[in-house]
């Protein structure tokens, strides 16, 4: 499923930034793009996604670096000659045209003659699920179908590669998750090169083949959705892909223990970390237990009394927010199943024993 | 390392920068270079010797001439304090109380911009006039009450008329921006009625207060008609020029006169755009408009003042229809047609009519073109930054410059078949000067002269329109131009039919600037209702004021129709539910 090594790089992007005078919108970007896959720009607004996206297809200009589209550089190539298609996040349909002339603007600027135009526009009407509709104007459509519109559209001109920006943003939750799908199974089945900009983790680790987070105008890490979810490098990624408790504190690394206040952690010995005293210790909810009515706690590790602050129901967990008798700020949250939770009879105000499961601790570097 | 692709400049990208310099060229030559030989000529003697300030002196050492800027000040001064008050009174009774007969007042209170400022002066002759209905009390049935209308008073009246409806267009507009949550919040904090209306009414329409301030302020310290009409010995800057121009033949005093009257307009026009581009759209797309309650009192005491003044503009519409009609005002009141031979020394006939109407639809035409496609290009693309500001700042500017200004600078700039350039002995030909004493000239003046309200009407439109649509056609490989006649114009033909009606009853109603420039040969009505008036021949000034009326309202019913029709057609795309 996943091309990295020895599969043909189809997109290369070269030390790409972006200023506008002084400010950078985007600082020394380098990504390859394989063959057939479908990458994800995944990153909260402001951290240069779709100013990336704009600057593969040349709708904007980058200050520095290169482009290199199936082994031709295309830098300075204007966009109408690179080979591309896109969805906007409005899908931007002619409005006084309908779906099946929609589709068709591209071809029939094309010397290719009408026949052939009406049965390519079929085809993609039929690709799309939308052949009852060809003679609908876009008002007179669903989002999810002038989606689907914007979508058969863009490949009309059958592009090596496919962008899109935040394509399913607009829609409610149930035709975006259904939408998701459709464009993934379609996307496959041409194995057509995709990047897509989104700052939904959700959509971005259920449709990417890879994910490419994104922060301040650099890249956070690259990889495979579990990739960033397992083995976070930065607490940026760590707390954006999921969720993630950080404890600020003191690591000592010839024993393998991290001081938070007046508490010690072992650490796992299986990872190294290189750096300094002063870091972050990470935790996701997921992997904090509750002890409750567990004898002889004294003999366990990485054990925390904490008391309950919150009660958030999330469907099959529930999520507690607990704070530290000694640090009433800092919420801590736990996921625990629901089952517990009500058997347990717990209540805000309880005090309780969480454990911070040692092989699921990390360690990140605090840049505070 | 990778093969390049050589193409790094498209030919798209080419055309439209040639597009964009060619279009920046013909507005520098139709908007700023005419302004250039006014300036000399006001720093020259009638033989075109160099002489500096000394016009200016001269003007302001001559006390008749000097009467004429204070004069032109007060009637400034008075008609944008009454023109705004009373435009507001009436755009606050039309969107923010239940004023009944809400429509009627809606569409006749407009009814006064069909009609041209001369003719509303000739109108207010035959009501208030030396022999005038009400000054005569009805034929003497009622005892006559005499305003004293030659002055300022006939003045003030005819440029009230002339620009209320122009600050009421800008007030409605800004009036009906509004949030009914804002009113609702002030209400649950228990604010008061006057309260309300200082914080939230008065701030929400402060930008389009001031234009109206401003357009008022432009309107009426330049306008021409008003004044020439029934302005007897109370002289403004504008008839000043008419009468160095036409009567005296100096244009040297003519285009210092002219600076007088431009420097004013173009201060007023740069404190206005100073002041709107600090505009920030205060309601949201989410707003819910204000819904207005009942209040007995507010909304009779409403009724009769927007009924007063509907009475007065049709009052006057119809004394300019009456006198048209009647043999002889007051003598022999029975009517005929006969006034509308034209028959007379100053008229020409049908002649003058016809080439105005003609006038008005290559107005209409070209107009409409140039207007919508410069600002098409200024919009629409990115290259070409800085000039397409110029062309921006430039397409803005005509609204500042004085119909007679322009038409001045237009004799001066036209009637040159060559320029000389400076301290070499050269001549280059002026391709333009083949216009002189065409019709073409005329059209041009009227393009530019009413230039601004259509570019901005134009600019407002593209905006709405989704940018993304030219990204779109960009990644499917259309050209710009494809996507500008398949998709850019349908969607904006309601705006462009409305420029061209807007260019056309604009064309048929001036009078300032082309007064100066049209050929003998080819007479307009306009001016011959200055001509008749002059002579004393009111009535057929009347009856040509009547067809100019007549015909702008005949042509704004069919634009009325054909946009109607325009958007049932895109209704389908616009809103789906009526299908």
């Amino acid at each position: 499923m996943i091309k990295k090594e020895g599969s043909f790089k189809y997109l290369e992007i070269k030390n790409i930034s972006k200023n506008f005078g002084e400010t950078f919108v985007l600082k020394n970007i380098h990504l390859d793009v394989f063959k057939g896959e479908f990458l994800c720009l995944l990153g909260p607004s402001g951290c240069g996604k779709t100013t990336l996206l704009r600057i593969i297809s040349g709708l904007e200009r980058q200050t520095n670096g290169d482009i290199v589209q199936d082994g031709l550089l295309i830098s300075n190539s204007p966009t109408e000659k690179r080979d591309f298609g896109i969805v906007f996040q409005s899908y931007a349909l002619f409005p006084n045209l309908n779906a099946k002339q929609n589709i068709a603007y591209g071809l029939e600027n094309k010397k290719i003659n009408k026949k052939e135009i009406e049965k390519r526009t079929n085809n993609l009407l039929r690709l799309v699920g939308l052949e009852k509709y060809s003679d609908q104007f876009p008002s007179q459509l669903s989002g999810g179908q002038q989606q689907r519109v914007a979508l058969a559209r863009a490949m009309a001109l059958s592009p090596g590669l496919l962008l899109l920006d935040e394509p399913l943003s607009a829609l409610d939750a149930q035709v975006r998750s259904k939408l998701r799908n459709e464009i993934k199974l379609i996307q496959k089945k041409l194995n057509l090169t995709t990047i897509m900009v989104t700052h939904d983790q959700t959509e971005a680790l259920s449709m990417a083949d890879r994910v490419v987070v994104m922060e301040r105008g650099h890249i956070a890490q690259i990889g495979t959705p579990f990739e960033l979810y397992k083995n976070p490098i930065t607490p940026f990624v760590a707390d954006f892909i999921g969720k993630m408790n950080l404890l600020k504190g003191k690591y000592d690394k010839k024993n393998c223990v991290f001081y938070y206040l007046n508490n010690r952690f072992l650490i796992s010995q299986n990872t190294e970390y290189s750096f300094l005293e002063n870091c972050l210790l990470g935790i996701r909810p997921e992997d904090i237990e509750i002890i409750k009515f567990r004898k002889n706690i004294e003999k366990e590790e990485n054990i925390l009394r904490v008391k309950i602050k919150e009660i958030t129901y999330l469907g099959t967990i529930f999520r507690l927010t607990v704070v530290l008798e000694s640090k009433l700020e800092e919420n801590i949250f736990v996921d625990v199943i629901s089952n517990q939770v009500i058997s347990n009879n717990l209540k805000i105000g309880d005090f309780i024993d969480i454990k911070l499961k040692k092989e699921k601790i990390k360690l990140f570097e605090s840049n505070l | 390392m990778y093969f390049k692709k050589n193409f790094n400049k498209s030919f798209n990208i080419l055309l439209l920068r040639i597009l964009i310099i060619f279009v920046f060229i013909l507005v520098s030559f139709f908007i700023i270079i005419p302004l250039l030989p006014l300036f000399l000529k006001s720093f020259s003697d009638n033989k075109n010797n160099f002489i500096g300030l000394e016009n200016f002196i001269n003007y302001i050492q001559n006390p008749s001439l000097t009467q004429s800027f204070i004069n032109s000040l007060k009637v400034v001064i008075t008609t944008t304090f009454f023109s705004v008050l009373i435009g507001f009174i009436y755009a606050y009774a039309l969107t923010r109380t239940r004023l009944p007969l809400k429509k009627f007042f809606n569409t006749f209170s407009l009814f006064s911009l069909y009609i041209p400022p001369l003719a509303v002066a000739i109108g207010l002759i035959y009501i208030f006039g030396k022999q005038g209905l009400i000054t005569q009390g009805f034929f003497g049935t009622i005892p006559g009450f005499d305003i004293n209308l030659y002055g300022f008073n006939g003045i003030i009246i005819g440029e009230i008329f002339y620009c209320f409806p122009q600050a009421l267009i800008i007030l409605v507009s800004a009036l009906n921006l509004s949030d009914q949550r804002l009113y609702e919040a002030a209400e649950s904090l228990k604010a008061s009625p006057l309260r309300k209306f200082l914080t939230i009414t008065l701030p929400n329409i402060k930008y389009g207060l001031m234009n109206s301030f401003f357009i008022c302020f432009i309107l009426s310290f330049t306008d021409f008609g008003v004044p020439k009409v029934v302005g007897g010995n109370f002289n403004v800057l504008a008839t000043d020029i008419y009468k160095q121009v036409v009567g005296q033949q100096n244009f040297a005093m003519g285009a210092t006169i002219s600076i007088y009257l431009l420097v004013p307009s173009i201060l007023a026009f740069l404190i206005d755009k100073n002041f709107q581009k600090n505009e920030a759209s205060l309601i949201s797309g989410k707003s819910i408009p204000f819904k207005p309650r009942k209040n007995l009192i507010v909304d009779s005491i409403m009724f009769i003042f927007c009924s007063l003044i509907l009475i007065l503009v049709i009052g006057v519409f119809s004394s300019i229809v009456l006198a048209s009609l009647i043999k002889i005002w007051p003598y022999d009141i029975s009517l005929s047609l006969q006034n509308f031979r034209f028959s007379n020394v100053a008229g020409n006939g049908y002649e003058p009519y016809f080439n105005t109407v003609f006038m008005s639809i290559y107005t209409a035409i070209f107009g409409t073109i140039f207007v919508f496609f410069t600002a098409y290009l200024v919009e629409k693309f990115k290259p070409l930054k800085k000039i397409r500001m110029l062309i921006y700042f430039f397409s803005t500017l005509p609204i500042a410059i004085p119909g007679l200004v322009l038409g001045l600078s237009y004799i001066l700039f036209f009637n040159k078949p060559s320029f000389s350039v400076p301290f070499l002995d050269f001549q280059i030909f002026n391709p333009f000067s083949l216009l002189y004493g065409t019709m073409g000239i005329l059209v041009l003046a009227n393009i530019i002269h009413f230039f601004t309200v259509c570019f901005i009407s134009a600019t407002t439109t593209l905006k709405q329109i989704d940018k993304e649509f030219e990204e779109v056609s960009e990644s499917l490989k259309v050209p710009f131009y494809k996507t500008f006649l398949r998709i850019t114009i349908p969607l904006s033909l309601p705006t462009i039919l409305e420029i061209g009606s807007y260019y056309f009853v604009n064309s048929m109603i001036t009078v300032s600037a082309i007064i100066f420039l049209y050929p003998a040969k080819i007479p307009v009505s306009s001016v011959s209702i200055v001509n008749m008036d002059d002579a004393g021949d009111t009535k057929s000034a009347a009856a040509m004021s009547t067809l100019i009326v007549l015909t702008s309202l005949f042509v704004r019913l069919i634009y009325e129709f054909t946009s109607r029709n325009v958007s049932k057609k895109s209704s389908v795309w616009i809103n789906p539910l009526e299908t």
